[in-house]
């Protein structure tokens, strides 16, 4: 702490006077110290504004006590006298604040960083600038991906094979539990509403066939793609993210490895092919789902409902299934690995990919889906 | 005698069963740039965090002022760290946060100081330290030097009176490191400031510091303490050996 003087200095004060007309005396005194209430500089301004002054003699040897809150001070008048043209002097200065104020004036004065533009116009451009700068970015990530994946596939991408062998754990196994519940949930929810709406028609019965279809379908693979949107997308993102602060990704480069073929073929291709075996034990648990409610509400025997299933499921279902199953395991970890490698090099948008990898991943999902059901209804599937 | 700004007392650094250092007494005065020195993993860093209360120790106590940091509650802790200000070996400026922003935190959350008198102080801690102009700047598109320097305007945000720096010249070039060296000294004489700085880099322990202690990670003892000049010359054969950058038998 910077401070020289008595005990119990009286408060910061500015005391001015004249010396002949041309020059202005500040005499400060008291305690300046950054906590207390200090008289600003816009007082010594307001009284060169009212009656100007050629030179600014600056008296300090009543100052008792000091911290960076004089130092403030007089290096605000010395920059506003400055730009006035006001000479100012200063012989009773601490030598210690003389010192600051030397480091300070020393301070070499860089370029500006670019200002932000004003017009409502000007932002538009910006932000058109922007989104077309983006959607090449992801262009190119697409691109590169697809490069990548099918120099895989001829044995001439470069990655580690035990990253891939964790990752299949990672994005298969680990997973299991939470799919299941999920699927399980979701198939007793479906044969609720299922139950709900048939009786009116007197046709609850047919509760296995609906739920069997829907869970088979579409559900399985859309509610296991978001449920691993919010694990395994999330996580691609946040790590991508972070090698990206620690300049792995850059030392990557730097070797000659491609970070697309190293870290994102492998994520790729760990969820497109774990997908579908998730879905099938997807499809399992909802059936049980719906199973559960089917025997329970309805008094009808499992052996039944499940024959009825069967009865009502076709093998075209479950291709359909997973093969949107692939898709969207590719989507989530496309978006994920994309929006990993798109972050800035700051720890906070660590946070901002993993959030819009699940946003992406999901609108992503949601999307395909759609599509797919267009496709599906227009060749009869 | 009047009380140390910092001292040590028979303290003992251990992660868990593996003691690191033992018996260290430390004794460090107003004004002085007191060195921590040894080689690598001896225990310089543990001993810093030691004294931040970053890290427990195994015995002995930490003082502030005569006063005890170890047996400190949280609140008392709280209020002798107020009076520290700590440059990281990685200088850990928050990289979400610009210049400007890094040094106005301290200040925001520990002084009652309104926006615009909080934005003239961290313009001028920014000034002291050469970055004037930076404000708004972010901590990755600037350089090594520049980030070093800019955790050292975060350091003094708080008038600190004693300033504590690891590794000041870790992972910058020679005249970086001898011009950050230079800085430390201005700011120690222009603040009044108190330095602890923890280095293994000769250069820098011989620029700068006013005392120095050597600790010996092989007997886990403080060997030597003195002026560096001295001890550099007429230090014990491993103090010796480390200035001349000898490799020990």
């Amino acid at each position: 702490m910077a401070n020289e003087g008595n005990a119990s200095p009286g408060p910061a004060a500015i005391e001015m006077s004249r010396a002949g007309g041309a020059v202005l005396v500040v005499r400060l005194s008291g305690a300046w110290r950054l906590a207390d209430d200090l008289p600003p500089v816009a007082d010594v301004e307001r009284e060169l504004d009212r009656e100007g002054a050629a030179t600014v003699r600056l008296e300090a040897s009543a100052v008792a006590d000091w911290d960076s809150g004089l130092v403030v001070f007089v290096f605000g008048l010395l920059t506003s006298c400055r730009a006035r043209g006001i000479a100012v002097e200063h012989p009773q200065l601490p030598g210690t604040l003389e010192r600051m104020l030397a480091l300070v004036q020393g301070s070499a004065l860089p370029p500006a960083p670019p200002l932000p533009p004003g017009g409502l116009l000007d932002r538009l451009g910006v932000r058109a600038l922007a989104r077309r700068e983006k959607l090449r970015a992801a262009s190119l990530f697409v691109g590169e991906t697809t490069l990548a994946l099918w120099r895989m596939l001829t044995g001439r991408a470069r990655f580690r094979g035990q990253d891939l062998g964790l990752l299949l754990e990672g994005a298969g196994p680990s997973a299991l539990p939470i799919v299941a519940l999920v699927n399980f949930l979701v198939g007793i929810i479906l044969a609720f509403v299922g139950i709900t709406q048939l009786r009116r028609f007197g046709a609850e019965y047919y509760v296995a066939d609906i739920v069997g279809i829907a869970v088979v379908r579409d559900m399985a693979a859309l509610i296991t793609a978001i449920v691993l949107a919010g694990r395994s997308g999330a996580a691609y993102a946040a790590q991508l993210a972070t090698m990206k602060v620690t300049q792995e990704v850059d030392a990557l480069r730097t070797l000659g490895i491609s970070p697309v073929e190293f870290l994102v073929v492998p994520r790729v291709v760990a969820l497109t092919l774990m997908m579908p075996f998730l879905v099938l034990f997807a499809d399992l648990m909802g059936v049980l789902g719906g199973a559960a409610v089917g025997t329970t509400m309805m008094n009808q025997a499992l052996a039944s409902y499940l024959r009825q299933t069967a009865h009502s499921v076709t093998t075209g279902d479950i291709i359909g299934g997973l093969v949107k199953a692939a898709t969207y395991g590719a989507l989530v970890a496309l978006t994920g690995t994309a929006r990993g490698l798109q972050a800035e090099r700051s720890s906070e948008q660590v946070g901002v990919a993993a959030t819009q990898a699940v946003v992406t991943g999901i609108v992503a999902i949601i999307i395909a889906c759609g599509i797919y059901q267009y496709v599906f209804f227009l060749f009869g599937l | 005698m009047a009380e140390a700004i910092l001292g040590v007392r028979d303290l003992t650094m251990a992660f868990g069963d593996r003691v690191v250092m033992e018996h260290l007494d430390i004794r460090i005065e107003p004004g002085e740039i007191y060195v921590v020195m040894g080689g690598s993993g001896c225990g310089k860093s543990t001993l810093l965090r030691h004294m931040l209360g970053l890290q427990e120790p195994a015995s002995g106590e930490v003082f502030y002022g005569g006063e005890s940091f170890t047996r400190a509650g949280a609140s008392d802790r709280e209020r002798m760290l107020r009076r520290v200000g700590v440059l990281y070996q990685g200088s850990a400026l928050w990289t979400s946060m610009t210049l400007a922003e890094n040094v106005a935190l301290p200040l925001q959350q520990f002084t009652k100081l309104r926006p615009e008198r909080i934005r003239e102080v961290v313009e001028l801690k920014l000034a002291l330290v050469g970055l004037h102009g930076f404000e708004e700047y972010y901590p990755w598109e600037l350089s090594g030097g520049m980030q070093k320097r800019a955790g050292l305007a975060r350091a003094i945000a708080l008038d600190p009176e004693i300033l504590f720096i690891d590794e000041p010249s870790a992972s910058l070039d020679p005249p970086t490191g001898r011009r950050l060296d230079r800085l430390i000294l201005e700011i120690r004489d222009a603040l009044h400031t108190t330095v602890v700085v923890v280095t293994h880099d000769v250069a820098c322990i011989l620029g700068i510091g006013t005392r120095a202690l050597f600790l010996d990670g092989e007997s886990r003892r403080s060997i030597a303490e003195g002026p560096p000049g001295e001890l550099r010359v007429s230090g014990p054969e491993a103090v010796r050996a480390f200035f001349a950058g000898g490799i020990l038998p």
